[in-house]
């Protein structure tokens, strides 16, 4: 949520620190890793899931990476919070990603846009709502798998203090949330930022970032983010 | 003949009208007598081969005719035939046995084909198994290698005329006493002659000054499903002819070397047992390991799959220990008080010949296929009102998946410590006990101490981790029930959702082009 800086043209701004960058590839290796040694453990008797746990060393081997991902994603996710916190608080950044009744019409005026109810898309701020919904779904699903993967790595000490059926209420939890994370990130962000006519064949500002403004939707005219 | 023909015409020409007249009748007479004396064998020439059928004896009296004939002498009691090294055979036939043998109704001719009425060959045999032997030819001429090896016994004996062994068909079926193999008893002369002494108080002396009775009880044989066979097919180098002197020096050398007899026709499960734990501990010299004849018996072989208490009690008597604690059990109980045939005992789990070291991980990680093969049977367990959820859940679980992807890499040589759980880790292996009917909190507490064999800190909430392979439903395991349920809803919707929003927009972006 720190803030954006307009640059000198009015066609681009920074939309991501350097910071942010490096989160955001820690996560994509994280989550790319998670789901490479966590979904095959789901789907345990496809063919494809015994391919890659055996050839990443068997099972045992795979849950070990599957806890070195967890961990560094507990991390990130925990570092994350932690600095949002102090520059919301502290450090006047703006939290820009906070979700507010603007996102919700700005959904339905792009519903009605597409249905050809409405004339123009749109017009978002620093981030849209479909980005907004990304972050918040991965941040709370991510705290989700969190904690319910460390009750299923450590049962015995989850069942000292819950009772003993949270165990598998967190399987449940763990392995679904998973394939949420999972369908949004492959479905709905990787369009977003891939396949999307728009942005295609990548956009690219998560990795440069830098944001141009182009298209009849874009964030030009609105920059109430600005500073 | 041309010149023969003119002869005759010069002779018929210089007769008179009446000389010619007689000679023309006298040839007449002539050429009647001769067609009359060839038109049997003319008859039969156009027929073919005679065709003898040997078994209804259709030759009637002429066959009657040719054995009275040749039992005129071959009834005399001491009548020999001599071979050049001193041996003899006797050539005696007793007519009682030929005539309530299976080949009754053959002409003696039928089987010794050099010899007939008008001919008696004095054949040549450098000895009594060569005489044998050729005489045993004669069988196959009606007994076809295909019939005779659709008798499961044959075929060891055909392997030994494969290496070059002489095989006697007289040796088991005997000759002129013959009886029908079905129903019959074919190894009557044999056996005859080997229990004039076995059935008699016999012994044998072992170098250790011990020895056994070599009586063979035939009560016990008669019933044995090897009644058919010789003795010989067994104790093999024994005959009529040869009774090798054998030392051993001590009964259990014997013991172990008889299991070597049942190979000869058993050697699928002779092999299997060659690959099993009991096998291994007779290579390392543990000389109480069972053998064949242990478990079957001898004399008195029998199936043990069929008798299943049988089977268990021959497994006791040397795991004495398991035994009891498999009495006590569920299944034991079943068997053991109101025979029932559905429990497991002892060979349906650990196998009859090739039983495995229960505890290498080779025999632990499989163990749930084992319980499974009864467990997942709907219509035996539906006898008993158990669900066959219990081979699903497990193998859905933690434990059975991991188990499963674990098991795939033991070829490498992987063995986790300690191994995954498995069904007897936490029912127990012998002494399963039936949870039907037991107090929850008893159940509860003996569960925990299961658990805390691999989990050593568990404390009293972990067991409800494990739902007890019922399926979560609102009445058992509601939280995880209600769980599974709002992510049956919400993962369609959210899926949905996301599919629907991106479709609409490249539909847009399709239609702004």
């Amino acid at each position: 949520m720190e803030s954006g800086k307009l640059l000198d043209s009015e066609e681009s701004f920074r939309k991501f620190s350097v910071y942010r960058i490096v989160e955001h590839l820690g996560l994509i290796a994280c989550i790319t890793v998670l789901a490479m040694t966590g979904l095959p453990q789901k789907f345990y008797s496809f063919g494809i899931s015994q391919f890659i746990i055996t050839s990443l060393g068997g099972i045992d081997n795979v849950r070990s990476v599957h806890h070195i991902a967890a961990v560094i994603f507990t991390v990130l996710t925990l570092q994350h919070i932690f600095a949002a916190f102090i520059g919301v608080a502290f450090l006047q950044w703006e939290p820009s990603m906070l979700i507010a009744v603007k996102d919700i019409q700005d959904a339905l005026q792009n519903v009605k846009y597409c249905l050809g109810m409405a004339g123009r898309p749109a017009m978002y701020g620093r981030y849209n709502y479909k980005e907004k919904f990304v972050y918040w779904f991965i941040l709370l699903g991510g705290i989700q798998m969190i904690v319910t993967g460390f009750i299923l790595w450590f049962p015995i000490t989850a069942a000292k203090y819950f009772p003993g059926q949270f165990i598998p209420v967190s399987k449940v939890i763990h392995t679904n949330d998973a394939m949420l994370i999972f369908f949004l990130t492959a479905i709905w962000h990787i369009y977003d930022s891939i396949f999307n006519p728009e942005v295609f064949p990548l956009d690219k500002s998560i990795f440069t970032g830098i944001k141009k403004l182009t298209g009849p939707d874009t964030r030009k005219g609105d920059k109430k983010w600005k500073g | 003949m041309g010149k023969w023909l003119q002869a005759m015409e010069t002779i018929v020409n210089s007769m008179s009208g009446t000389m010619r007249a007689s000679v023309c009748i006298v040839c007449a007479a002539l050429l009647l007598c001769f067609a009359l004396y060839c038109q049997p064998s003319l008859a039969a020439a156009e027929q073919g081969p005679r065709k003898v059928d040997k078994l209804s004896g259709a030759e009637g009296n002429a066959d009657e005719d040719e054995r009275n004939q040749c039992l005129k002498c071959h009834r005399e009691k001491g009548s020999i035939k001599k071979f050049p090294d001193g041996d003899f055979i006797s050539t005696y036939v007793d007519p009682r046995a030929f005539a309530s043998s299976v080949h009754r109704s053959l002409r003696c001719t039928a089987c010794h084909n050099e010899f007939s009425l008008q001919h008696h060959p004095d054949r040549f045999f450098r000895n009594k198994l060569q005489y044998r032997i050729m005489e045993s030819h004669v069988c196959r001429d009606c007994h076809k290698e295909r019939d005779i090896r659709s008798v499961a016994v044959h075929e060891s004996l055909f392997r030994k005329e494969s290496a070059g062994e002489a095989v006697v068909c007289t040796n088991c079926h005997s000759a002129h006493a013959v009886t029908p193999v079905v129903g019959g008893n074919a190894s009557t002369g044999e056996e005859k002659y080997c229990l004039r002494c076995h059935s008699r108080e016999t012994k044998m002396d072992f170098n250790d000054q011990e020895s056994i009775s070599l009586r063979v009880d035939t009560g016990e044989l008669q019933n044995s499903p090897h009644k058919n066979m010789g003795c010989s097919d067994c104790h093999f180098g024994f005959s009529q002819e040869n009774h090798p002197q054998r030392r051993f020096r001590y009964e259990r050398e014997y013991r172990i070397s008889s299991a070597g007899m049942c190979r000869k026709c058993h050697f699928d499960k002779y092999s299997e047992v060659s690959e099993s734990i009991h096998y291994d501990m007779l290579s390392t010299g543990r000389l109480d390991a069972p053998t064949c004849i242990d478990c079957h018996g001898g004399h008195d072989a029998s199936s043990l799959s069929v008798n299943r208490l049988l089977s268990v009690m021959k497994c006791r008597k040397c795991h004495g220990e398991v035994y009891d604690a498999y009495a006590k059990s569920v299944h034991g109980n079943a068997l053991l008080n109101v025979n029932n045939k559905d429990v497991p005992i002892c060979i349906d789990c650990h196998s009859a010949h090739s039983i495995k070291n229960p505890t290498l991980s080779a025999f632990h990680d499989y163990i749930p296929e084992m319980c499974g093969k009864c467990h997942s049977n709907p219509t035996l367990m539906g006898k008993y009102g158990l669900s066959t959820d219990v081979v699903t859940t497990y193998l859905s679980d933690f434990h059975g998946v991991t188990l499963g992807l674990q098991r795939k890499e033991a070829h490498q040589g992987y063995r986790p410590e300690p191994p995954m759980a498995v069904c007897t880790d936490c029912h127990g292996t012998h002494d399963i006990a039936s949870v039907s009917g037991t107090d929850l909190h008893v159940l509860k507490a003996k569960l925990l101490k299961r658990c805390q064999k691999c989990h050593t800190n568990a404390t009293s909430n972990f067991p409800d981790a494990w739902l007890s392979h019922y399926k979560p439903s609102l009445r058992v395991a509601p939280l995880v029930f209600i769980t599974e349920q709002f992510y049956k809803i919400i993962m369609p919707l959210m899926v949905l959702g996301l599919l629907f929003q991106v479709l609409l927009q490249i539909w847009r972006y399709l239609v702004n082009r």
